[in-house]
């Protein structure tokens, strides 16, 4: 009886693992093959002389060890230069690194805002997740048009007639500015993503600590040195994290706004430049693999110093 | 005695009146601050070439005019950019991405939320590479990948836009498995074990139980995927050269780089693409705000 029982209770385990990998199978070939394999392969790109002639024969193609790794780290467009030109590899560290501040920080600010209960509430949720939603396509080129170089451009007009600006300014192709702009605008876009992290944690503290602390005298800014920032640091860390991955990835936002231009040459449109203007996918997949190393020394200098005072 | 009462109940007054005037300015300044993008664009569509290129902008289009719509739509207007086949294309490429990826991911997450199996952990490792690697890095191998297989199956890689569904499936297919699989893992065992032990089969489960239960979750994965299609830029960049196949995103880079520039065509493009997702994020808000923080989606 208990044998029969176990028989059919094995025989049900291996039907179940069968029907399991039946299920996953069309998942998992596709995730082997459209991420695992190609994140491997772009190391072995990375080490051989790939360009769009022996693209069709690329397995094949010659083994150049670290050349493409020397090439890119003398590129004038990757290596620091002085303070005049900070090369691609220091503006990507400090173009997310500010960003992604900026974000939490402004993310951090509508939480607060809207953790207040008021009339419209829901409807001004909704509005300040539009920056996020919306294709950045459309956000780019509205704020190319309205940061207009010409005078006719609002920004300009606006600040030319409150006489805060003499001459028109061309915010997107200036070095400096436009990298302080494109980092303003990435604050903008994403700052929606930071504050539905940290308003669904504001929600969920406990009222009777802030009643705990009424109650013994402390003031607004007392509580929420004392009470709020504590109990959002995991989130805090968590959502930095996030974003500055993200950001140190992505590629779409500075190619739209200037196209790495004035100053704004980040690593992934770098990438992209070897790649896809030059054809040296080599070269491409050494760029993409020293960014990739960047983020990861970043990630777990990070977890291990910062996150785990936070646990702490 | 009195006096200090209304002193104080005075004072209490001003406080909350300071705290309000400063919790509006604030308010008005980020709510400005997010609409005014969105009105300028949507009033630069209805601009004429002439409010478009003053000495001063133009606050507000002396009326709807449909010019800019007109050279995008209007066979007749001498520029005319025939942005309806780069909609058609769009929807070509994101209705299918969607559909693919949400049934593709219902079969996968069902069975890491239900099932022990052996490289389960590596598939879930692998699919968190995806949120580490650049989609700019995984473009390279794959761009090299498919131009391999396209040469020897006989198919062009370029300006096919069912490669480009393919090549979705690597942005998409990650996000979907991960939301959903969370949310598989919130429906009670209990639920499908009871309809086992009734005599149905593991998929009658899926079927009958698990899918009815997950309609919200599936409408908003489904949109999902379909939004990170709508939107892609870099794949639909790097893939598509001939203008007939563009999609949108595309298709509004090149008009903004046309050697004469035109923003209100533009600004007319950027709105057609962004009012369907609007429309689509503020009518499911209530299931996509939740998913975009549990999904973590990727942007």
């Amino acid at each position: 009886m208990s044998i029969a029982g176990t028989k059919k209770v094995k025989s049900r385990k291996t039907q179940e693992a069968r029907l399991a990998w039946t299920l996953i199978s069309p998942t998992a070939l596709i995730v082997f093959g459209l991420v695992i394999f190609p994140a491997i392969f772009s190391v072995w790109v990375s080490f051989h002389d790939v360009g769009l002639d022996n693209l069709n024969d690329v397995f094949h193609a010659p083994f150049i060890g670290f050349d493409n790794y020397k090439k890119v780290i003398d590129d004038y467009a990757f290596k620091f230069q002085g303070l005049q030109n900070w090369g691609a590899a220091v503006t990507t560290i400090i173009y997310s690194f500010a960003s992604t501040s900026l974000a939490v920080l402004v993310g951090l600010a509508a939480s607060l805002l809207l953790n207040r209960p008021f009339k419209g509430r829901g409807v001004a949720r909704a509005i300040f997740l539009f920056p996020y939603v919306a294709p950045i396509v459309s956000i780019a080129f509205v704020w190319r048009w309205i940061l207009d170089p010409r005078p006719s451009g609002v920004v300009n007009d606006i600040l030319m007639s409150l006489n805060l600006i003499e001459l028109p300014k061309a915010y997107l192709a200036s070095r400096g500015l436009s990298l302080i702009i494109v980092i303003l605008l990435d604050a903008w876009r994403y700052f929606p993503f930071c504050m539905l992290m940290i308003l669904a944690r504001l929600q969920a503290i406990d009222g009777t600590l802030y009643e705990a602390a009424k109650v013994d005298g402390a003031n607004v800014v007392q509580q929420f040195f004392f009470i709020t920032i504590p109990e959002l640091r995991y989130v805090l860390g968590a959502t930095f994290l996030l974003r500055l991955m993200w950001t140190f990835n992505k590629f779409d936002d500075i190619f739209l706004y200037t196209g790495g231009g004035f100053g704004t040459k980040v690593l992934p449109v770098l990438t992209y430049e070897f790649s896809f203007r030059l054809y040296d996918f080599g070269r491409g997949a050494a760029t993409a693999m020293i960014l990739l190393l960047i983020l990861a020394l970043f990630m777990t200098l990070y977890v291990t110093v910062v996150m785990k005072n936070v646990e702490d | 005695m009195k006096n200090e009462k209304k002193n104080l109940i005075g004072h209490l007054a001003d406080w909350i009146n300071w705290k309000r005037f400063l919790f509006s300015v604030v308010l008005i300044f980020f709510l400005t601050s997010i609409i005014f993008p969105f009105y300028w664009m949507v009033s630069s569509s209805f601009k004429t070439k002439a409010e478009i290129g003053g000495r001063e902008p133009v606050y507000v289009p002396s009326g709807l005019r449909l010019d800019a719509y007109r050279e995008l739509f209007d066979p007749n207007h001498p520029s005319y950019q025939d942005f309806g086949r780069n909609i058609v294309n769009t929807l070509k490429v994101s209705i299918p991405t969607a559909i693919i990826a949400v049934i593709l991911a219902v079969l996968g997450s069902y069975a890491i939320a239900r099932f022990r199996f052996k490289g389960k952990n590596i598939l879930l490792n692998g699919i968190l590479l995806v949120y580490l690697f650049p989609g700019v890095l995984l473009i390279i191998p794959l761009f090299a990948m498919l131009a391999q297989i396209g040469d020897q199956l006989g198919f062009n890689v370029q300006d096919n836009l069912g490669v480009l569904v393919f090549t979705y499936m690597s942005q998409t297919l990650p996000v979907a498995l991960y939301m959903l699989t969370n949310y598989f893992r919130t429906i009670p065992d209990e639920i499908e074990q009871a309809a086992l032990i009734d005599g149905c089969s593991r998929l009658e489960v899926i079927w009958r139980v698990t899918l009815p239960l997950s309609i919200p979750a599936l409408i908003s994965v489904g949109i999902y995927t379909f939004m990170i299609a709508w939107n892609e830029f870099l794949y639909a960049l790097i893939f598509l050269n001939d203008r007939h196949m563009f999609t949108m995103p595309i298709k509004i880079n090149t008009i903004f780089n046309d050697p004469t520039p035109r923003p209100n065509v533009v600004m007319a493009a950027s709105t057609i693409m962004t009012v369907p997702i609007i429309i689509l994020f503020l009518s499911l808000e209530k299931y996509l705000a939740e998913g975009l923080t549990a999904g973590g989606v990727k942007g």
